[in-house]
């Protein structure tokens, strides 16, 4: 603690005459006996429903949260109050839960043989309703009522995490559930079309996840204009989760233009002094990718209803359409240039330092955390989906940029800054550079390695934007140069800062590592990448090196060595809502390092059925340059309302 | 009695103006007269929608108008989009008028007269009822610019627009002369016909040329274009809105009555011996040199004028491909649509940023709005999003359908050159936003203050209803916009 008590913590000193550990007894006894009745209770519930549910995994899923709860709010460090013991229970509680859940055994119990159980196919509209239907309600709050403000915006958060959590039960195999299609814009094939797969799945949960755990942490700094605040950020989840969602071209098109304004609006306004150039080049650089991609969609789409007689958006049938090389190569790039600026890759990738320094925390984290992943997702959906011939060519090429353009130079722009937030804006390139050649190496491992890897990164980089905007709101100075000894007057946020940067170098036991590790033998197994594969993955494994270097260079100028700065001798360690705000991103970084099975079981099959049909595709039209061709519809892909039964052409039926 | 129906727009808009005008004249009250002049316009709009739905292809004595005025489903269209259009104006002036102390009823019925010269043109069968319709609409546009008196911007404007006017309306009419003289005949069907039977000749081709020149002068696309910045600037607000809006939408009529009807053969149409290479070439120079200018304005209003040019340009690409793709007319028709609703919110906006003295017209007078009247602010980005192009508002379908129409023809080059100046389009559209939300005024500069006009409020509200209708439930209007293009045999 530091030398000299602060204030808040006087008040919670003990009353003469009683150990200091015997409330928390108490009431830590109490809680106990109060939550394993509820859990016997529930636990009676579900084994009613499931037979075979072991009394293994019963006590996993029953007792032991409860229990790890009880243990972690105890143990939290003396001058801590309840405001922070509780929460701190619960959240480890759940991830107990979490785990105990998602546990191969557990889940495997329900599939085998039996009908797949009906699944809702509003669940998605209501995730991307939810957060939508709080943005307008927010706007019909009272802008004097920052309090309900926050609390609505919070609360619609955590209720659209909490209507997430079912996605997990389901077992996701290869194909896509909840699937929704209705028809939105006849005349040209437009529908309302979503449904999820194993890896939209954790795109959903990630997001869903780290926006509350953002607007949280905005809820202190953020003090001006709150309404505008709060509207900006339900807005941008409800676009985020449609964008993973959408499986109708033009509807992901809509979602992720959706994404643009509130994030303009969310640099530009509550950013720093360079905002206004920040938050333009941000918007500039994405609509300049997104015309290009709408450009591309619109001849698919086209050249599909030539084919067919009715266009569609579908991703599906647009899927069927095989195209001559030539026009194939032209559409793959109006797509690429789009997710590729929005990765970003190199050399297109220079808005982003500016777009992360500029914004402030929350925008920062959600930035990172999930907005560059549209990025990835859309190239691993839509590029590698609809044109796996013209990728696969340029993957080699493509891959060499990544790591010689994201990996390397991105680690060695980060070594120079003196700017720690610059600093993760340059480690984000860097990891996004593993991410698409994961992606490139077109191989299970690689592919598995970066869809995991988007996750990790969301987790670690969000994490460490939280951290610098923890120690921005108290000196107003993100130059490292400004900071030295910080360990001693901070140790929590040390600690916790080190965790962060551990995650993010790639530390075995934390999450970075696995994602890491796969991606580099996905890359080294790989038979796409030409004969270079290998000096590819001795340069992306240098990367790592490189990122010890500077993320360690980093760490040691704040933390360690003497207190150069008056300033910093007093500063206050991390409050409350600071602790509470990263605690659920440091659970998460070491569950997913020691247990990445949890969420490699559910993508495993997805990311296979992706790498077989584009295998597929590849061997069979390699070079083509025939006519454009129509292949028969997929068996496996979801029921949609078949273009074929409206009439070619025709209006709408309602019109006189 | 079926045709007193479907003509009935025309007649309700006579009517009212008149007996407005006697109003103004013999009543001792002032007030009032925006109002009336709204539901005018609105009974407009009421009856072209009756006249939709009671539908013209059935109704028997309609050719005794025939070779004069046509009635069919696209002049009906436009009917209610110009009556809309006028509506809108005449709300937005009701508020603007008063506020600025220069309401008089003059105004009122130059909108009403303007605008029914506007539908004439929309429904012309002959090339002298297009140039009477024309100078109609153009005579009631001239006089609203030069609204102002006190001003001298807005008679510089005016005198501007005027004698520029005048030079194109000749040239119009010296290349329908031309025609006649090539043909002999001055109906457009007619000459129509002729062409198709008998094919071009020089004569026609200068004839031609003349009469583009006469016809893309009203929609002001480059190099036609010098008057508008300088006739939006000075011209009255609500009147620069009905520019924008009602009378681009009369010209855009004529254009496309014209083009179609007299040069809609496949000699004319086509890309080697017809008018698309120039009027491709026109629209590129329109959109791009447009949004080159509008980036470097410091008036908000004189940006909006550059960017109402470079929305024609846009509107010249769906133009083009009507020569191969079969919904390109279509396209341009409910662009027309997104592209009024948004524009005459966007001017409304502006208009409802400023008080007596104090007018909003710079990007520094926005400064700070959106902190301190965030209803206003928030009304002017959903308009400008608009204009943009960005989901779920409208203009995104405007531009969405016109790109396709285009890329559907094959104009792969121009749909490119289309979207990236989309892109420049929305520099100068964000910037409005930045000064709104993210600048304060510089010290000691005035503070805006927006006015408070129900009238203003009204014709705001319309219009972002009808941008987010338009923007997430287009199908409806878009199968009206197809019929209604359907009028020249796709």
């Amino acid at each position: 603690m530091a030398t000299k008590t602060s204030p808040t913590h006087v008040h919670h000193d003990h009353t003469p005459g009683r150990p200091a550990w015997v409330m928390p007894l108490f009431i830590g006894l109490g809680l106990v006996i109060a939550l394993v009745v509820l859990t016997q209770l529930f636990g009676r519930a579900v084994e009613k429903d499931v037979a075979s549910y072991s009394a293994a995994n019963a006590s996993l899923g029953g007792i032991l949260p409860v229990l790890l709860a009880v243990v972690v709010a105890a143990l939290v460090p003396r001058g801590h109050a309840w405001n922070v013991r509780i929460p701190l229970g619960i959240i480890a509680g759940l991830f107990a839960m979490f785990i105990a859940k998602m546990w191969p055994s557990a889940a495997l119990v329900i599939t085998e043989g039996a009908e797949a159980p009906k699944e809702s196919e509003t669940i998605l509209s209501w995730l991307i309703g939810l957060p939508l239907a709080g943005a307008i309600a927010i706007l019909f709050l009272p802008r004097q009522a920052p309090r309900l403000l926050k609390a609505t915006t919070f609360l619609v958060m955590l209720g659209t995490f909490a209507a997430s959590l079912p996605l997990l039960a389901t077992p996701m195999g290869s194909g896509y559930h909840f699937n929704q299609d209705v028809v939105w814009i006849e005349r040209f094939g437009i529908h309302y079309h979503v449904a999820l797969d194993g890896i939209s799945l954790w795109l959903v949960i990630l997001t869903t996840f780290v926006t509350p755990i953002a607007a949280y942490a905005s809820f202190g700094p953020v003090n001006t204009r709150i309404k505008d605040w709060c509207f900006s950020l339900l807005l941008l989840e409800a676009a985020m989760i449609g964008a993973f969602v959408a499986l109708d071209l033009f509807l992901f098109y809509v979602f992720w233009e959706m994404l643009l304004i509130p994030m303009y609006v969310i640099i530009g306004v509550w950013g720093g002094s360079n905002r206004i150039r920040a938050s333009l080049k941000f918007f500039i650089y994405t609509m300049f990718g997104s015309l290009l991609m709408l450009a591309a969609i619109l001849y698919a789409a086209y050249a599909y209803g030539k084919l067919t007689g009715t266009p569609s958006f579908d991703y599906f049938e647009l899927q069927r359409v095989v195209f001559p090389q030539r026009v194939g190569t032209y559409l793959f790039w109006g797509f690429a240039a789009s997710f590729l600026i929005k990765v970003p890759m190199f050399p297109v990738h220079t808005w982003l330092p500016d777009a992360h320094t500029e914004a402030p925390t929350a925008g920062s984290v959600i930035l990172a955390a999930v907005l560059l992943k549209m990025g990835t997702y859309g190239y691993l959906r839509f590029c590698m989906g609809l044109f796996p011939e013209v990728s696969a060519e340029y993957a080699a090429t493509l891959a060499g940029v990544a790591v010689l353009g994201g990996i390397l130079y991105g680690a060695l722009c980060a070594w120079r800054q003196d700017d720690v937030k610059r600093l993760v804006a340059y480690s984000s390139v860097a990891h996004l550079g593993y991410v698409m050649l994961g992606l490139f190496s077109q191989t299970q491992s690689g592919i598995e390695g970066a869809v995991l890897q988007m996750i990790n990164h969301g987790m670690s980089t969000g994490l460490l934007f939280l951290l610098v905007g923890v120690i921005y709101d108290r000196r107003h100075t993100r130059q490292l140069d400004d900071f030295g000894g910080l360990a001693k007057v901070m140790p929590i946020y040390a600690a916790l800062f080190v965790i962060a940067s551990m995650a993010s170098v790639g530390l075995p036991g934390t999450n970075g590592f696995v994602g890491e590790f796969m991606i580099i033998i996905g890359t080294f197994t790989s038979t796409k990448l030409g004969h270079v594969n290998g000096i590819q993955a001795v340069g992306a494994a240098i990367g790592v090196i490189l990122a010890a270097l500077y993320m360690l260079t980093a760490v040691q100028k704040m933390f360690f060595g003497p207190i150069t700065r008056a300033e910093n001798k007093h500063l206050q360690d991390m409050n409350a809502r600071e602790i509470l705000v990263v605690a659920p991103l440091v659970l998460a970084i070491f569950v997913i390092g020691v247990a990445p099975k949890l969420l490699l079981d559910s993508m495993h099959d997805a990311v296979a059925r992706v790498s077989t049909d584009m295998n597929a595709r590849v061997d069979a039209y390699k070079n083509y340059s025939g006519p454009m061709k129509l292949l028969p519809r997929r068996p496996d892909a979801p029921k949609a309302i078949a273009a074929a039964t409206l009439a070619p052409g025709g209006s709408a039926p309602s019109n006189p | 009695m079926a045709l007193a129906f479907v003509l009935s727009p025309f007649l309700v808009l006579s009517l009212g103006a008149l007996l407005l005008m006697l109003a103004e004249a013999l009543s001792p009250r002032k007030g009032g007269l925006a109002l009336g002049t709204t539901v005018v316009f609105l009974a407009g709009f009421m009856f072209s929608v009756g006249a939709w739905l009671y539908g013209v292809e059935d109704v028997a004595d309609k050719d005794v108008l025939a070779p004069w005025l046509v009635v069919d489903r696209f002049s009906i269209f436009f009917d209610g989009l110009l009556c809309l259009g006028g509506a809108l104006a005449a709300l937005l002036a009701g508020g603007y008028l008063r506020e600025h102390d220069i309401e008089r009823g003059e105004f009122y019925a130059l909108l009403l007269f303007s605008t029914i010269g506007a539908m004439m043109v929309a429904s012309a069968g002959d090339a002298l009822i297009v140039f009477v319709g024309l100078e109609t609409m153009s005579i009631g546009a001239y006089a609203l610019t030069a609204f102002r008196r006190t001003s001298p911007r807005s008679a510089e404007g005016a005198l501007k627009y005027f004698l520029l006017g005048s030079f194109a309306a000749a040239l119009l009419l010296y290349g329908f002369a031309l025609v006649y003289g090539a043909t002999g005949h001055t109906d457009l069907a007619g000459i129509g016909q002729w062409i198709k039977e008998n094919g071009s000749s020089p004569v026609l081709v200068i004839a031609l040329v003349l009469i583009l020149v006469g016809l893309v002068f009203k929609v002001s696309a480059v190099p036609f274009h010098m008057w508008t910045p300088d006739a939006y600037e000075g011209a009255p607000t609500p009147a620069t809105t009905y520019m924008a809006a009602v009378v681009k939408c009369g010209g855009f009529a004529m254009l496309l009555r014209v083009l179609l009807t007299c040069f809609g053969d496949k000699a004319s149409m086509s890309w080697s011996a017809g008018w698309p290479p120039a009027l491709a070439l026109i629209s590129v120079l329109t959109m791009t040199v447009a949004n080159l200018i509008a980036g470097q304005q410091e008036s908000v209003k004189r940006m909006l004028a550059y960017s109402s040019i470079a929305h024609a340009g846009y509107l010249l690409v769906g133009v083009v491909a009507t020569m191969r793709a079969p919904d390109a007319g279509a396209s341009v028709l409910f662009y027309l649509l997104t592209y009024v609703v948004s524009t005459v919110g966007a001017f409304g906006a502006l208009i409802l940023c400023g008080r007596k003295g104090a007018e909003a017209v710079t990007y520094e007078d926005l400064a700070g709005i959106g902190r301190r009247h965030p209803a206003a602010a928030l009304a002017f980005s959903l308009f400008l999003v608009s204009l943009a192009g960005i989901p779920p508002t409208a203009g995104f379908f405007g531009k969405w359908f016109v790109f396709r129409a285009a890329m559907d023809a094959g104009f792969y080059a121009l749909t490119v050159i289309a979207f990236m100046n989309s892109v420049v389009g929305v520099y100068y559209y964000l910037r409005v936003l930045v000064f709104m939300y993210m600048r304060e005024p510089a010290a000691g500069a005035p503070i805006a203050t927006p006015m408070r006009s129900g009238y203003v409020n009204a014709a705001l509200l319309l219009s972002a209803i009808l941008v987010l209708l338009l923007g997430i439930l287009p199908s409806r209007s878009l199968d009206m916009a197809i019929k209604a293009a359907g009028v020249f045999g796709g």
